[in-house]
């Protein structure tokens, strides 16, 4: 019997696809709106227009915190990722001792609100003798990511055959070979999630960079702050906020195209 | 390698044992640094031990926790609870929103449920303050919901429905729609890797659907509703941004507060005070719930 019955089955389907079209009518309304001759986003429609990518792409404080952003998150990925394996490794094993311990550290960045984060890096940047930075961001960014990058590599460590490290094992290579070569290639689907996931999160992360930018050197979410204070800007912030979120959507595409690709190469071979 | 050489070899590896296990020092030392010891930092300012106020002595003193905490009136206590009002709402209407949303995924879609995911959770991956934005564009006076309302004749022209911005209403749905997608992802991996022969075995003792779902299912899943709960609820708690964008002054909440003694009138020793309470807001709500949280990284695994 399956689990779920022939009404059930549309009941759910229709309840999806209604929240999916709820998710979605925002970035659509971004889309239209980014063609908008207006410089006031409502209806009806004043016009077609590509002004406003011309007048982003020209704006130099805009493109800068964009590059910024990427930056910072594509650091941030990596850093957070090897961090989170190399915790995921020692959580791995059933002989972690102190394991309470280390879990309640690891999953400490995911619980504290990020306002507490951020007002506690203005504490100790102030202590330290530093001022706000970009490489402070950057660090936060990298603590608030890593519990992420653990929940997504742990279980996927979890579920590799040991029997399969055993043989490598057995075949006279040492822990540091094994792992390379067998566990590694077996745990890339997670990683590259872990990257992007973390990346996503220093990209849009806004509480920590707000208090701890440098004012002159926005990162992008405190740029589009800004810009949602300053109505000139709008349509700009609009304009390349559908950039970003047709980026976003081809990523996500790509992502499935490129694990479909990795599940019917692990099928033929 | 000859074969004499392998099992030497096995035996050399296992006997090394401080490996991998050591591995945990480095991420563990990260947190340490830059997570406990600010909190301990902040927890100094809050008792005045440190400040960054002139003419205030640095010597311990609980003038700040007494003057926040009840009894008394003060304004950022009945803001607390305006918040955390805000924000179980906001987290229960949440997951209760979230859950068909993984159960659709894991039981109903089938094959395609990976691909399903992605498309719920591809929102997700957009920058939270354009979608943000983008609901200011809808929820505006003029904006496109209440033109839409003039055009169908619903509503007279110019006439916009006032509460649909600056609201708690505004709040609490941009809060839901950046939630629900990232909600339903505990519940789904839970839901996913179940064991079906559970739920057929009760199918095999005459359960129905319904009573399977009531009495397996649905137990089966609550470690994955509560951390999809907590998931929606610790952020919520300490927002700031949203009310900031989409907020009114009815809906101005704890964060905002916290944010204000940082920025606009400095005074580290007050808002620590108020940090410092949404920390131990936070840590209470993990001692109760921590326990269905936790499950996945405490279990050593199959």
């Amino acid at each position: 019997m399956s689990t779920v019955s022939r009404f059930g089955r549309i009941a759910f389907r229709s309840y999806f696809t209604l929240m999916v079209l709820f998710l979605y009518a925002p970035l659509v309304v971004l889309l239209i709106f980014a063609f908008e001759d207006s410089t006031i986003q409502a209806l009806p429609w004043a016009g077609f227009t590509t002004k406003w990518f011309h007048a982003a792409f020209s704006n130099t404080d805009l493109t800068s915190a964009l590059r910024r952003s990427v930056f910072i998150g594509l650091l941030a990925g990596v850093a957070a990722t090897a961090l989170g394996t190399m915790a995921a490794i020692a959580m791995a094993r059933p002989s972690l001792r102190l394991r309470p311990l280390w879990t309640a550290l690891m999953l400490l960045p995911l619980v504290v609100p990020y306002i507490v984060l951020a007002i506690g890096m203005v504490i100790v940047l102030h202590q330290l003798g530093f001022t706000a930075s970009l490489t402070a961001v950057f660090v936060g960014h990298v603590v608030i990511a890593l519990p992420y990058s653990l929940l997504i590599v742990l279980p996927r460590l979890r579920t590799l055959d040991p029997s399969i490290v055993e043989a490598a094992r057995d075949l006279g290579s040492g822990g540091f070979t094994a792992f390379r070569l067998v566990t590694l290639p077996l745990l890339m689907p997670a990683l590259v999630a872990s990257v992007i996931i973390s990346f996503t999160i220093s990209f849009d992360e806004f509480a920590i960079a707000s208090f701890v930018a440098p004012p002159g050197t926005p990162t992008y979410p405190v740029f589009l702050y800004s810009g949602t204070r300053t109505p000139a800007l709008e349509p700009e912030v609009i304009s390349i906020g559908a950039i970003i979120v047709a980026v976003s959507m081809l990523l996500v595409l790509s992502a499935e195209v490129g694990r479909r690709w990795a599940d019917r190469r692990i099928e033929t071979a | 390698v000859s074969s004499a050489a392998v099992p030497r070899a096995r035996r050399s590896v296992r006997g090394w044992r401080p490996g991998p296990g050591l591995l945990i020092l480095i991420p563990a030392l990260a947190v340490l640094a830059l997570l406990v010891a600010p909190v301990v930092l902040i927890a100094l300012y809050s008792v005045n031990l440190k400040t960054n106020l002139l003419g205030v002595p640095t010597k311990f003193s609980t003038a700040n926790w007494s003057d926040f905490l009840p009894p008394g009136s003060n304004p950022f206590w009945d803001r607390f609870k305006t918040s955390i009002v805000i924000t179980l709402v906001v987290s229960v209407i949440t997951v209760i929103a979230a859950y068909p949303l993984a159960y659709f995924l894991a039981f109903v879609a089938g094959r395609r449920r990976y691909a399903l995911l992605l498309l719920l959770l591809a929102p997700f991956f957009t920058s939270y303050l354009l979608r943000v934005i983008a609901w200011k564009v809808i929820l505006n006076n003029h904006g496109v919901f209440n033109s839409l309302l003039w055009d169908l004749g619903l509503r007279h022209q110019g006439d916009g429905i006032s509460w649909l911005i600056y609201s708690k209403f505004s709040v609490g749905l941009v809060l839901f729609y950046s939630w629900v997608p990232f909600v339903a992802v505990p519940m789904f991996v839970i839901m996913d890797n179940l064991d079906r022969s559970v739920i057929e075995a009760a199918y095999d003792l005459g359960a129905s659907r319904f009573a399977a779902f009531l009495r397996v299912t649905l137990p089966l899943s609550i470690p994955g509703v509560i951390a999809g709960f907590v998931f929606v609820l610790i952020p919520t708690t300490g927002e700031f941004i949203t009310p900031l964008l989409v907020g009114g002054p009815d809906s101005v909440m704890f964060g905002n507060s916290i944010q204000s003694f940082f920025t606009d009138t400095p005074n580290w020793n007050y808002g620590a005070v108020l940090a410092l309470w949404l920390v131990a807001i936070v840590m209470v709500l993990l001692l109760v719930f921590g326990r269905y949280l936790n499950t996945d990284l405490r279990d050593p695994g199959p």
